[in-house]
């Protein structure tokens, strides 16, 4: 266990711990749009930045991306200084640049006193702010259908020579992780559509709900063992399955 | 780990307030979540299961998850789904064979029992009995 | 061409030359006068290679081959006493010793950063792991900087020799070079290096016949100038997208597939044999007490003589550019050096008697970088060359971080804004705020010292930028929008601007004055370029 001191207050975290854990743990609201559990801290939207020093530094501070930062004994931290806060507004002030009508920004920048940029909005601007989660998730999940493509202020996400991603399973994570909502995809009926791709969804044999990509539930049942004919049946038909079943045999004691 | 929620079909008579117990434990930002249990006909007369996570021993929603956000709670037994890894891609959804991962289509979350730590509200609440955390001694088969 | 043992030099040689001087020179002993070197001040020929001005200022350490042997053959190597002080290394010094002598040497690296070589190698060796790695660095990649590559083209056994010497004393077993493709001649000398090596015994398993394996491969990169960063160069050496981690755990720690990693520059490993050969005391007596040795530069830009140049550390700039090149060109005034590359920064005349060396360039509010120095001047205009910068860092950042990406972005374009005259003094303000929150925001070196090109312009000439925003002028007559082109009476009338200009935006008869029609007038600079008797004001 280490000892650091966050806005004033001596907390203790585990050895190893990212900063951004142990300030979360404390009830401080700090923005971070890059972050997620489920992938390696990435770094990318400095959000989560904060000021940090230490009694023998004399004096010296540093700014660090918390998300990143391993806990350190004596480190003291502070999520509010006026330069971090300086930072975190402009810092918002460009991502609206890029991205004004993304809600989640609007939000953040809002928190901060901001309601329009004081930038030139950007011409091809869209709400994709380039946190890197859905490429990353995907990449977590093993997949690694899509990724980020040209560098720099033309940066996107994007399939392999933006074509249908080969290896997409159209499990839908990408999308549901992204934090504007800006990965589109569209569920017909049985038919999904996700970059581009076509997926046919396997159904309920009871309901006639759809559930998961026909190519999610291979996947699944090769790699991950699970056997092909639990994915005849959607949540809500498993469950009634499983009451009948009981009941046969608790109807059954009942009769001896 | 040798307490368990057992549930006897027999005494429940179906009154669902496991299931008002449940929502309220695991309120979603100061508003009642989705239910982890739910009492389902039986399909015989006056016969309701409360059908709820089975904690299995091999657990299909474990080894569906991609991104490890499936774990054993070793103090308590149950399989815990940590709603800040899950990148909500169902895969533990479609895969659980008694239904008992859940997606919460209003909070944009899968669920699931987690045994509420090891003092399950619901087995408090229900007034049956039909709902009972207690020990027990012989360790039964447990399988996916 | 210089002609041993005499040093005498013969410039501009071409084919039909040589057998002139085999005849005259060789033969005779005679001076063949036409092709010696003419001193641009002084207009006297010079005979003497080492009394050229250019080339007795410098000192050579990691040029020391160049131009002397055939980069391709290992013999002329080792006959110029190469690989000697890897054979020494191998078998008289234990990888301590060898630590201790470039520590003591006080080597930095002369990739930017300066950091010293011996703690990074020591640190490293005292990492526990099951394979260590060591990395060149050739990924030269700031505009007009071209010393690693005339290194690795001309000389690349130094280059190899001085990574070999690492390898031991860190105790790798493997190493890379990294080259970007644009260097096709580079990779081609370096492979064919690495593999008279191999084939001789210098490379591969128990070298010189001692305990010492060790192996190199060269890994291309495809010229993203982000890649010259130490963690994104090793991920593209991985195979992975060349982005920047953060380095709060250093890559000598965790670097190359999370292994500990020794990363040094072309340069800085060209200068190891030397030191080894010739002893720390002997390279630190080269240079000033904190950045010892020398440094090698491009120098390019308004000077009458540019090129590759060597000169040991403290040197001033007003030597560097007067001394050794020759001075401004046209003897107009000098205006600003840039040195350091894109993220360095532009130092003024009243900055020119510095020393060289890591320290003071940083605390001017420029950077040693890798060694590019671009001389400027008064026909530059400082908000245009910030703008130039601006453009290329928003061009190559790898868009990674928010402050860089879009950052940079904002700052160029609000720097477009002032050269086109739209600007207030407020966005003068907001530029420097913003720069404040990218360098402390930015996740790598590229972004935490992009606004470099503006900060330091702006610190040190930042009457330009107030005139190109409150009198809407650009006092260099560069910044298009700014500008306009009229014709003065010294016009004679000879129509070669009518017909020099592509948009009929000039029209007169012969022995007339000609006018410009501003409308129509692009202000491409053609008609400037063709006059013969500056009749053409540019304001």
């Amino acid at each position: 266990m280490v000892n650091l001191t966050i806005n004033g207050r001596v907390v203790r975290a585990e050895e190893g711990e990212m900063l951004l854990n142990v300030i979360k743990r404390q009830g401080i609201n700090i923005p971070a749009t890059c972050h997620h559990d489920a992938v390696e801290p990435y770094g990318a939207c400095r959000l989560c930045t904060v000021e940090i020093t230490k009694e023998t530094w004399q004096g010296w501070k540093n700014y660090v991306t918390s998300c990143l930062y391993p806990v350190e004994e004596g480190l003291i931290v502070n999520t509010h200084s006026p330069e971090v806060v300086e930072l975190r507004k402009t810092i918002l002030d460009l991502l609206l640049a890029r991205s004004p009508n993304a809600r989640l920004i609007q939000e953040m920048a809002a928190e901060y006193g901001i309601t329009h940029t004081s930038f030139e909005e950007i011409a091809d601007g869209d709400d994709c702010i380039l946190c890197g989660l859905c490429t990353r998730v995907c990449d977590a999940l093993g997949f690694c259908a899509i990724s980020s493509v040209n560098r720099g202020h033309g940066r996107e996400i994007a399939p392999p020579l933006w074509e249908a991603p080969p290896d997409c399973v159209g499990c839908l994570a990408c999308a549901q992780v992204c934090p504007t909502d800006f990965i589109e995809y569209t569920d017909k009926g049985t038919e999904r559509t996700i970059w581009g791709k076509k997926f046919e969804l396997l159904v309920c044999e009871q309901t006639g709900r759809p559930t998961i990509t026909h190519e999610f539930a291979k996947y699944l049942s090769r790699n991950r063992d699970i056997p092909e004919e639990y994915f005849k049946l959607n949540d809500v038909s498993h469950r009634k399955e499983l009451a009948l079943t009981m009941g046969k045999i608790t109807h059954w004691g009942r009769e001896e | 780990m040798n307490a368990r929620l057992v549930v006897t079909p027999n005494l429940c008579t179906g009154c669902r307030t496991c299931e008002l117990a449940c929502s309220f434990t695991h309120m979603v930002d100061g508003k009642p979540g989705k239910s982890r249990i739910y009492p389902i006909d039986g399909g015989f007369k006056d016969l309701w299961v409360p059908v709820v996570c089975l904690q299995c021993e091999d657990p299909a929603c474990m080894k569906a998850c991609l991104v490890n956000a499936i774990t054993r709670n070793e103090e308590t037994g149950a399989m815990v789904l940590d709603n800040d890894r899950c990148v909500l891609c169902m895969a533990c959804v479609a895969a659980c064979p008694f239904g008992c991962t859940l997606p919460d289509e209003v909070n944009a979350l899968v669920v699931k029992c987690d045994l509420c730590d090891g003092d399950p509200v619901c087995a408090h609440f229900c007034p049956t009995k039909a709902l009972q955390y207690k020990t027990i001694i012989s360790t039964e088969r447990r399988s996916a | 061409m210089v002609i041993e043992p005499d040093g005498l030099f013969y410039t501009k040689v071409k084919p039909k030359d040589v057998s002139e001087i085999i005849e005259k020179t060789l033969e005779k002993d005679e001076i063949i006068d036409r092709l010696l070197y003419t001193d641009p001040v002084s207009c006297e020929k010079e005979k003497n290679y080492n009394k050229i001005p250019f080339y007795s200022r410098q000192k050579r350490i990691a040029l020391r081959n160049l131009g002397k042997i055939r980069p391709n053959k290992i013999d002329d190597y080792i006959a110029g006493g190469g690989y000697q002080a890897l054979a020494r290394v191998l078998t008289e010094m234990s990888p301590e010793e060898v630590i201790k002598v470039i520590s003591k040497s006080g080597l930095r690296g002369r990739g930017g950063g300066g950091f010293q070589a011996g703690r990074k190698w020591q640190t490293c060796r005292n990492i526990e792991s099951d394979v260590h790695y060591v990395i060149c660095n050739g990924d030269e990649g700031d505009p007009g900087a071209f010393m690693d590559r005339a290194i690795m083209e001309g000389d690349p056994h130094s280059v190899l020799e001085g990574i070999m010497i690492a390898a031991y004393a860190i105790g790798a077993r493997e190493g890379y070079i990294y080259v970007r493709e644009e260097y096709p001649l580079a990779i081609i000398h370096l492979q064919k290096a690495i593999d008279n090596c191999e084939d001789v015994g210098m490379l591969g398993d128990s070298i010189l016949g001692t305990e010492f394996s060790f192996r190199i491969r060269i890994a291309r990169g495809a010229g993203a100038f982000v890649c010259g960063e130490s963690s994104a160069l090793m991920k593209s050496v991985a195979g992975e997208v060349g982005e920047p981690r953060a380095k709060y755990i250093r890559s000598v720690v965790k670097g190359f597939y999370d292994k500990p990693t020794v990363l040094n520059n072309v340069e800085t490993f060209a200068n190891v044999p030397a030191i080894i050969s010739n002893g720390a005391d002997w390279f630190k007596k080269i240079g000033t007490s904190k950045s010892t040795g020398t440094k090698a530069f491009s120098l390019v830009g308004k000077v009458r003589n540019t090129g590759l140049i060597e000169v040991p550390m403290g040197i001033t700039l007003r030597e560097i550019i007067y001394d050794i090149g020759g001075g401004i060109l046209d003897d107009r005034p000098f205006k600003a050096v840039q040195t350091g590359g894109p993220s360095g920064g532009c130092l003024p005349e009243s900055k020119l008697d510095l020393p060289v060396d890591f320290d003071t360039l940083t605390e001017a509010g420029s950077m040693m970088g890798s060694g590019g120095m671009i001389v400027m001047d008064d026909k530059t205009c400082m908000v245009d060359v910030a703008k130039y910068f601006l453009s290329f860092l928003v061009k190559e950042s790898c868009g990674k971080c928010v402050p860089c990406r879009e950052g940079l972005y904002q700052l160029h374009a609000l720097a477009v804004k002032i050269s086109e005259g739209r600007a207030t003094e407020g966005d003068l303000d907001k530029m420097e705020k913003l720069s404040e929150v990218i360098v402390r925001g930015s996740l790598c070196g590229l972004g935490k010292s992009g606004p470099n090109p503006f900060l330091s312009t702006v610190r040190y000439f930042r009457d330009e930028y107030l005139a190109h925003i409150r009198d809407k002028r650009c006092p260099a007559g560069v910044c298009r929008e700014l500008i306009h082109y009229e014709i003065n009476d010294k016009c004679t009338g000879c129509m070669a601007c009518i017909t020099a200009c592509a948009y009929d935006a000039i029209s007169g008869k012969k022995n007339e004055l000609h006018v410009i029609y501003q409308d129509k007038c692009t202000k491409c600079g053609a008609c400037v370029a063709v006059c013969n008797y500056e009749a053409i004001d540019v304001t």
